[in-house]
């Protein structure tokens, strides 16, 4: 059982991540990032063919983040001036391409065999029985890092800036700033965090494959970001919380309905969470939290309740 | 290399069927429908429940498909689409995107991830000097006509027509001559249906019919959209005339399993070299 909740736990983390990244990209700035499992996917590979080569563990993560963020900040870059649909559809077609080089290129990726045995870090030093703790211990952490390290960019000038791109960015450049250079930094930014948590993915189940990384991985994030609150880093806690309980219980489904073939009851575990999100989008747009908002004082009325 | 240019062809009107429709909805809601993928798919599925099923010859069973993806998408718009239709047009995409994930998994829920084909006879490809065309790439080519003249007269001599260009060109203006938005939405979706099923079924007649079939085209659909200036119908057939021609003559010289690569470099060189497309109009967004 313990087991089982270090788990869930870690599972909470690397999601946690990802919606922090997906608040930076479309939360933050407005930029829609459809192609995210195409990026973590990025993060896992390097981080996994480097520590396969021998490379230490958190070498080979740092060189994940730097892959994937500019990786990022090139694919951000074919938007330039464009509404933000096309950048859904470049990073979707991106995604879509990372995904064939995986299947593919068997010499570098393994092909659909994926990578396995990827050596996990500091292995030596905590022995196996206690490295699962260990891990989430070390994903906790680095949770507690990147929100932090994100929570000052969102209230820096810079933050204010990518929100001023997102409501209007004409306006925004009509007052001096840099559009291009904000936007493909924002998406960097997110783009590093997605490196990061790929990374860890890998260095947690030790094996990936070019299947992990398909599509549900986006759609598991903009749900995380999407119950969230969309731009709000503290109320995606909760929301990864949310989601995770709605995949692990709907995974309880084929034991209650004993008729469905394992196949059947995970295309339906599937089609519910596409019809969550549709559902919260309808009926709870703002998600669980609002945005942070700075400095944003209701104008003060007689209090009714002292 | 005039072989890989006649399939080009063939493999682009199959293409430019399902950019109309992503073009028609674009024009007319203003969002990209990611959903068109799994459409295709759906509509691939509709065919083969009517013709293995149900026992339908294909040319009844296409028809069957293409009015099941209809009434699908509509029920689709009023469900979801209308539902959120307050919101902005990124909340749009978010939700086509759940869509698709419905339709696709609520498809393998009921067929599984197997491999299938439609059960249609196999017939010997005509031969024109060296040239190889088979009965499938027949059926696509003219199925693809006929529906694009089909969509050409909608837009040019009917009422609908004439109200689907008003609210592409102007929602508000429309609105106050009259023009029942609601009617016109629902009717646009029907058309966007019948021409991805119709594009569902070509695919599958020419290939397999399997839940990530039309994923696979979804690159490629974009592509040719954007190519021919987004909510542009008529650029979207070009579009995917260039489309499939460089997708088939890049098979000559790079793996074919890149071809949505490939359409993803050309979708990429277009956003930056020429971003509103070969028959768009820059203008300033508000």
């Amino acid at each position: 059982m313990t087991g089982y909740l270090v788990a869930i736990l870690t599972f909470v983390s690397l999601a946690v991540l990802l919606g922090f990244a997906l608040n930076v990209q479309w939360g933050q700035a407005g930029m829609i990032n459809f192609g995210l499992a195409g990026f973590y996917g990025v993060g896992a590979y390097t981080a996994a063919i480097l520590s396969k080569q021998g490379v230490d563990g958190f070498t080979a993560t740092v060189a994940a983040i730097a892959t994937t963020a500019a990786i990022s900040a090139i694919v951000s870059l074919a938007t330039l001036k464009l509404r933000e649909d096309y950048l859904a559809i470049t990073t979707l077609a991106f995604s879509e391409s990372v995904r064939l080089v995986l299947m593919n290129e068997t010499w570098l990726t393994g092909g659909t065999n994926g990578i396995r045995d990827i050596p996990r870090p500091l292995i030596g030093l905590i022995g196996g029985d206690q490295y699962e703790v260990f891990f989430l211990g070390m994903c906790l952490v680095l949770v507690a890092i990147v929100y932090l390290m994100l929570d000052r960019i969102i209230r820096s000038p810079f933050g204010r800036a990518l929100r001023a791109i997102r409501e209007d960015d004409l306006v925004a450049a009509t007052l001096g700033k840099n559009v291009l250079t904000l936007r493909v930094k924002a998406f960097a930014i997110g783009g590093a965090v997605i490196g990061l948590a790929g990374a860890l993915h890998a260095y947690y189940f030790t094996y990936i494959d070019p299947g992990e990384f398909a599509g549900f991985i986006t759609v598991y994030a903009f749900m995380t970001v999407i119950v969230g609150g969309k731009g709000s880093n503290r109320g995606l806690l909760m929301g990864a919380c949310t989601v995770m309980v709605l995949l692990e219980g709907t995974r309880f489904l084929k034991d209650f309905v004993p008729f469905l073939s394992a196949q059947q009851a995970a295309s339906l575990r599937l089609a519910m969470i596409g019809a969550g999100l549709i559902l919260i989008l309808i009926f709870k747009p703002d998600g669980l939290s609002a945005e942070y908002r700075l400095a944003v004082q209701k104008a003060g009325g007689p209090d009714l309740n002292p | 290399m005039t072989q890989a240019l006649l399939n080009g062809v063939v493999s682009g009107l199959l293409i430019a069927l399902p950019a109309i429709a992503l073009s028609l909805t674009y024009g007319i809601l203003n969002f990209a429908n990611f959903s068109i993928g799994a459409m295709i798919t759906t509509g691939a599925y509709l065919a083969y429940f009517a013709n293995t099923t149900l026992g339908a010859p294909i040319f009844v069973a296409a028809p069957v498909a293409a009015i099941g993806l209809a009434l699908v998408a509509v029920a689709i718009q009023r469900g979801v689409y209308r539902q959120i239709r307050n919101a902005d047009h990124i909340t749009l995409l978010v939700a086509s995107m759940g869509v698709a994930f419905v339709l696709e998994n609520v498809i393998s829920f009921f067929y599984g991830a197997d491999v299938r084909t439609l059960d249609v006879p196999v017939a010997r490809p005509l031969l024109w000097k060296g040239l190889r065309l088979n009965h499938e790439q027949l059926s696509i080519v003219i199925v693809a006509l006929s529906a694009m003249a089909v969509v050409a007269l909608v837009l040019r001599r009917t009422r609908l027509g004439r109200a689907m260009r008003a609210i592409s060109d102007d929602p508000e203006l429309a609105e106050v001559r009259g023009i029942d938005r609601a009617r016109t939405v629902d009717w646009t979706w029907a058309i966007s249906g019948v021409l991805t099923a119709l594009a569902g079924v070509m695919i599958a007649l020419d290939g397999i019919v399997d839940p990530l079939m039309g994923m696979n085209y979804l690159v490629s659909v974009f592509a040719a959209a954007v190519i021919g200036g987004i909510g542009n119908p008529f650029g979207a057939v070009v579009g995917g005339l260039i489309i499939g021609l460089v997708e088939e003559t890049s098979a000559l010289a790079i793996s074919t399993t890149y071809r949505q690569g490939i359409s993803f470099v050309v979708l990429a060189l277009v956003l930056l070299l020429r971003p509103q497309g070969l028959f768009g109009t820059a203008r300033i967004r508000r």
